[in-house]
């Protein structure tokens, strides 16, 4: 086991780790916080595929932006004490087995996909750099990334409408 | 792709209309227009007439099919402005930005029957929801429009997640996005497949309101303001269902055995929950909302049978369910009292309107010689030519029969009982839509082959 390989199961159990932590705390400000140390620990995977413009934009986008604003909004709410409702037990119980039913449909559909070649591809292949990302970006999916725009100006026109003062 | 880029521009165009005109005339003149533009631009596409040359470089192909349902659309959406627009200004204050945001729905409309990359399926919808969730909530001083708009939210941002997961595993297994080149044939056996299959399924079946993933349904339609319920029960609902259709059709018929059990189930479970519910209801938008479930579960028929009958069965539904059901909405945005007692008398005070809701409702019911009957004759059709369904044939008829208790409840409050009036009063100019949709739905059940003729032309 080479020193690539021990990172790549740090950062495996650190992101299980922390996305255990994430639905199991009662306190939803250490939830906020295990989410940012998983989005960190994904990015050191993206970062052991090569991936670097991928794991820089998760750490900015996921990490950096969206998480802090979700911090503020449980701090400014005042949602940190925590405050279990009392739900309803069968409600439970049918929760719990619909999940474990949706658990083994995805491990039925996983356990044929066995990683074939290296867990990580340091220094080889280069389709996650930001100049070949960007070369694909304007000229195979120039379509779908331009449409995107469409619902980029809709979702602003809709902040206008829901947030304007009447 | 006339459509879709001139339905973006004149969203754009609309944007920079709430702050050029002071007054909401000019706004709504200028919005039924630029639909009636679009409406000649998709024509002369059908026609071979392009105004844009794109390369689109495999994401989307514009079949016949596709192009003659964005006729219906964009034609629906016309009489839809034509009939509401006056009463979106009671929503709010953002009277140009509700169009704006119609005009992406539509985009996004055009882009889901069109596509051949999932990549476009999953922009698509996200077109459609996003804009969906803002004009849910936009009555804001509303209570019930806030929930039902937080309700949709969180409900749609969830199954969107579902059909991204999904999205994922069929990349995972096929290696491509690409629907036309999937080889789905070679990968009978492959889980991965199947789970991503099923995440997509489930998810489209959410966007459409199939039961069991109706829940959000009732609630949303009957909290959003009434002239957007109009527009997002019909023609953003059959808009996907083509997506619907497509999809399936195109990719996953090769494993069509793993699937279409369960999408007979569907189609049952959905007419007998959408129907039972709907005969309790005291509300008629409620029990419109209910209806416009049951009325879901017949155009997964098309679904089931999944032959050349089905997809002229949905057109012809798209237009029949389009037209009555905005017909409907028409008149209770100007009704005070939405409830069955409301509609008590309303033969008296307004005999013209209840002779359209009459023959909308008889439409809705399937009564022959209308457009509704022709619709579910089509879809039963598909169906008993597809073979092996009988039972989903035979439940269907039931069902129908059930329906009409409920849409002949409205027939029989407005001309057996007597009441106050809660007509807020109409216009010369939507009397006569409302005659010209009643005269449609008569000519589209009594004539059905000039559409197609059209269609094939």
């Amino acid at each position: 086991m080479n020193i690539t390989q021990l990172l790549f199961w740090l950062l495996t159990v650190i992101a299980i780790g922390s996305a255990l932590m994430i639905v199991t705390s009662k306190n939803p400000v250490y939830s906020v916080l295990g989410l940012i140390v998983t989005f960190f620990a994904i990015s050191g995977h993206y970062i052991l595929m090569n991936a670097q413009f991928l794991a820089i934009v998760n750490i900015i986008v996921y990490a950096g932006a969206i998480m802090v604003l979700f911090l503020f909004v449980i701090m400014l709410m005042n949602l940190s004490r925590a405050t279990e409702t009392l739900k309803n037990k069968w409600l439970q119980i049918v929760g719990a087995i619909a999940g474990s039913c949706l658990f083994l449909v995805l491990i039925a559909a996983l356990k044929n996909t066995e990683i074939k070649k290296n867990l990580v591809e340091m220094g080889t292949g280069d389709i996650g750099l930001v100049k070949s990302l960007g070369r694909e970006l304007f000229t195979t999916f120039v379509v779908p990334f331009e449409i995107s725009s469409v619902l980029f100006l809709s979702a602003m026109i809709g902040a206008v409408v829901i947030g304007k003062k009447e | 792709m006339n459509a879709v880029l001139l339905s973006g521009l004149l969203g754009v165009v609309m944007m920079f209309a709430s702050f050029l005109f002071r007054t909401k005339a000019p706004v709504r003149i200028l919005a039924i227009l630029g639909m009636a533009v679009l409406l000649v631009a998709n024509v002369l596409d059908t026609k071979g007439i392009h105004f844009f040359h794109v390369n689109t470089t495999g994401f989307l192909s514009f079949t016949g099919y596709a192009l003659f349902f964005n006729t219906i659309v964009i034609a629906c959406t016309l009489i839809f402005f034509l009939i509401s627009s006056k009463d979106m200004q009671k929503v709010g204050n953002h009277y140009a930005e509700y169009f704006a945001l119609i005009f992406f729905i539509l985009t996004g409309i055009f882009l889901v029957t069109a596509f051949t990359n999932l990549l476009i399926l999953f922009i698509g919808i996200e077109i459609i929801s996003i804009p969906l969730y803002i004009l849910t909530g936009s009555a804001k001083k509303d209570l019930k429009s806030n929930e039902a708009a937080l309700k949709y939210f969180l409900m749609g941002a969830f199954s969107t997640g579902v059909m991204l997961m999904g999205i994922a595993l069929i990349y995972g297994a096929t290696g491509t996005f690409d629907i036309t080149k999937m080889n789905i044939a070679g990968l009978l056996k492959s889980n991965l497949l199947t789970a991503g299959m099923l995440m997509l399924l489930f998810s489209m079946c959410f966007k459409v309101s199939i039961a069991p993933f109706h829940f959000w349904t009732p609630d949303v339609y009957d909290g959003a303001p009434n002239v957007f319920t109009s527009f997002m029960a019909t023609i953003v609902k059959v808009g996907i269902f083509v997506g619907f259709l497509h999809l399936f059709y195109t990719a996953f018929d090769a494993i069509a055995l793993q699937w279409k059990i369960w999408m007979a189930v569907l189609a049952a479970l959905t007419l007998l929950v959408g129907n039972i519910t709907a005969v309790f209801q005291q509300s008629v938008k409620r029990m419109l909302a209910y209806s416009s479930i049951s009325q879901a579960g017949f155009m997964l028929f098309a679904l089931v049978a999944m032959n050349e009958t089905a997809h002229e069965g949905l057109l012809l539904y798209a237009i029949a369910y389009c037209l009555a059901t905005i017909g409907v909405f028409g008149i209770i945005s100007k009704m005070t009292d939405y409830s069955f007692d409301g509609f008590n008398g309303l033969a008296g005070h307004q005999p013209l309107v209840a002779l359209c809701v009459a023959i909308f409702m008889l439409s809705l019911a399937g009564i022959p010689l209308s457009a509704g009957f022709l619709a579910k004759f089509y879809m039963l059709k598909a169906v008993i030519q597809a073979g092996g369904y009988m039972w989903l044939v035979i439940f269907g008829v039931l069902m129908a029969a059930v329906s009409a208790y409920y849409y002949f409840r409205v027939i029989q409050a407005m001309y057996f009982k007597e009441g106050p009036n809660h007509f807020s009063g109409i216009s010369a100019f939507e009397k006569c839509v409302l005659v010209g949709i009643c005269v449609l739905i008569v000519f589209t059940g009594l004539f059905p082959n000039i559409i197609f003729g059209w269609m094939y032309f």
